[in-house]
């Protein structure tokens, strides 16, 4: 069942990778730390929001403006404040900073495009209308991120070592698939928590939704994506073992369907 | 497809206000007094009609070898009396009543085969409950809720987390890698229970009074009934899903 091929594919697939990877990361707006985001909603942030995202994400934050209608994915109903990327653990409202990076990064293979047409203070504008379309902002606070530790160096060890725990540990095959392909059995059917299909990400891509760098693709499955079959597995792995799997995810991208 | 979210969204809002409001309401204004003589309500739920059938649940994907293949018991009646098992009872507009108590061991909710035991669980505001897997494979335990922080935890064998709710609401607890599901009732008092399989329920120290007392069950939805409680008697009630 298991693909043997792989294995042997490894160093050069890696390579391919992480060079791949790494033109990504360069790419990435960076949170400048020097930019204020407002605590409270302001009118700039107001006209923002209803110019350029209601078309998409509605007048009332609903995920349901004129444009969505045929869009799948969906574009984020905001009322219930599940952020599917965020710094923080499972569950947890995201920081301002991670709503930042989304809209400055924007979502790949999606609708929702970087938004770098945007002044970095209209983008940090529009961040506390978002807050203000859902209640869950008033009864909870967003807990401290996750520690991430120092990043380890890929080598062929540690790609191994991440398999083991994609295909053994944790099964994440199940969904993913062996190949990551996001075909695995449980793959079928699955549903966001707004009733909406979704799929497993395809590793394959190489587009990863929440970011290219080995440090995203570590924070998204610690953290999991909130509102979505994938969980957090925060509590399986120890840092090391993150890296390992990390390397391994990123070992199933296709260099030729990451370089068109 | 707009309209299914809409639907659902508002079947989905609808559902926690029935369960919640009230008891949200009652969260803010639930006064504890002593109660040294009240009374007790007990009785059955009953489905009449075939709707009992056992629902075994065929997993996407998945080819389970009979033996390990689970009832779900999401529709369970009792073939002897028609009771339904699982249907969870409360008092929904009390106000004043005994002290609750947070059990000092927790609840557990365990993935057997697949299917988390129990399937439906009735706690007061502030306990906490145990989440373990049993099976001796991947799971995951993904609530859906807004006033409790919702969570999402892979499970791997023998995992047991443990996770405290604050806020009275009703929880849906799923393993999307198997599609099976439960339910976690959180009240703001401590007049709830859940039938067992015979569908029997018993709520006991209500001060005098008439009071609406609350059925409801995944399946068959949600009934209500106003009952009077005398001090020192029991009440023997019934409520019939047709
Ligand atoms: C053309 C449609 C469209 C427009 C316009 C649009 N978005 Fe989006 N947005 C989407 C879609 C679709 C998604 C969901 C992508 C997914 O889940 O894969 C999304 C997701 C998001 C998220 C999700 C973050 C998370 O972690 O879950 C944020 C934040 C967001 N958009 C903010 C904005 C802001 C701010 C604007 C306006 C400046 C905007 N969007 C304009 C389509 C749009
Ligand atoms: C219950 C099914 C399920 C399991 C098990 C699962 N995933 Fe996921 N995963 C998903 C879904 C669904 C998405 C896509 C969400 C989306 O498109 O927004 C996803 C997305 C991801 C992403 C984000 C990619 C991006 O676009 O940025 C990563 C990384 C990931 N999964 C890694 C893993 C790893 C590693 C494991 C095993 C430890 C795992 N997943 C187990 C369902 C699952």
């Amino acid at each position: 069942m298991k693909p043997k091929g792989l294995f042997y594919k490894f160093g050069f697939l890696s390579a391919a990778v992480f060079s791949c990877a790494v033109m990504s990361v360069n790419m990435r707006p960076t949170t400048a730390s020097a930019i204020e985001i407002p605590t409270e909603v302001t009118e700039e942030g107001k006209n923002v929001y209803k110019k350029y995202c209601s078309p998409c994400h509605g007048e009332e934050g609903g995920g349901d403006g004129p444009l969505s209608r045929s869009m799948i994915p969906k574009p984020r109903d905001f009322t219930r404040g599940a952020y599917k990327f965020r710094s923080t653990p499972s569950g947890s409202l995201p920081t301002d900073e991670d709503i930042f990076r989304t809209i400055s990064y924007g979502v790949p293979n999606s609708t929702m495009i970087p938004w770098d047409i945007l002044t970095e203070e209209q983008r940090a504008s529009v961040i506390p209308v978002l807050k203000s379309f859902s209640e869950a902002f008033e009864y909870r606070e967003p807990d401290a991120p996750v520690e991430v530790g120092l990043p380890l160096r890929p080598t062929e060890r540690t790609i191994l070592e991440g398999k083991k725990i994609y295909e053994e540990k944790l099964e994440c095959w199940k969904c993913h698939g062996v190949e990551g392909r996001g075909d695995g059995p449980s793959a079928a059917e699955q549903e966001d928590d707004f009733g909406f299909p979704i799929k497993p990400f395809d590793f394959t891509t190489g587009k990863f939704k929440g970011g290219n760098s080995p440090t995203d693709v570590y924070l998204r499955f610690t953290t999991g994506l909130n509102g979505t079959p994938m969980p957090s597995f925060a509590k399986e792995l120890s840092d090391e073992e993150r890296w390992y799997l990390t390397h391994y995810v990123m070992s199933l991208v296709q260099p030729e369907e990451c370089e068109e | 497809m707009k309209r299914t979210l809409l639907l659902y969204i508002l079947s989905w809002f609808l559902l926690c206000n029935v369960l919640s409001s009230k008891g949200l309401f009652a969260n803010g204004l639930y006064t504890e007094i002593e109660v040294p003589d009240g009374g007790c309500v007990a009785g059955y739920v009953k489905c009449t009609g075939n709707a009992g059938a056992p629902s075994i649940d065929l997993y996407a994907g998945w080819e389970l070898p009979r033996a390990s293949q689970v009832i779900s018991e999401k529709l369970t009646v009792n073939k002897v009396n028609n009771g339904v098992k699982n249907v969870i009872v409360s008092i929904s507009d009390i106000e004043k009543g005994k002290k609750g108590v947070v059990p000092q061991i927790h609840p557990v909710i365990d993935q057997q085969r697949s299917v988390f035991i129990p399937r439906v669980t009735a706690i007061l505001a502030g306990t906490t409950v145990d989440l373990l897997n049993g099976d001796e494979e991947m799971h995951n335990v993904h609530t859906t809720s807004m006033r409790n922080q919702p969570f999402n935890f892979g499970m791997a064998y023998k995992q047991r987390i443990s996770k405290k709710f604050d806020f009275p609401e009703t929880v849906k607890l799923s393993c999307d890698i198997h599609k099976e599901y439960a339910w976690i009732v959180v009240f703001g008092n401590p007049y709830f229970d859940v039938t067992d399989r015979n569908g029997y329920f018993e709520i006991c120290d209500i001060p005098e009074g008439t009071y609406k007392f609350r059925v409801w069950h995944e399946e068959l939805g949600k009934r209500e009934k106003e009952v009077m409680v005398r001090a020192k008697k029991i009440e023997n009630i019934e409520f019939v899903y047709e």
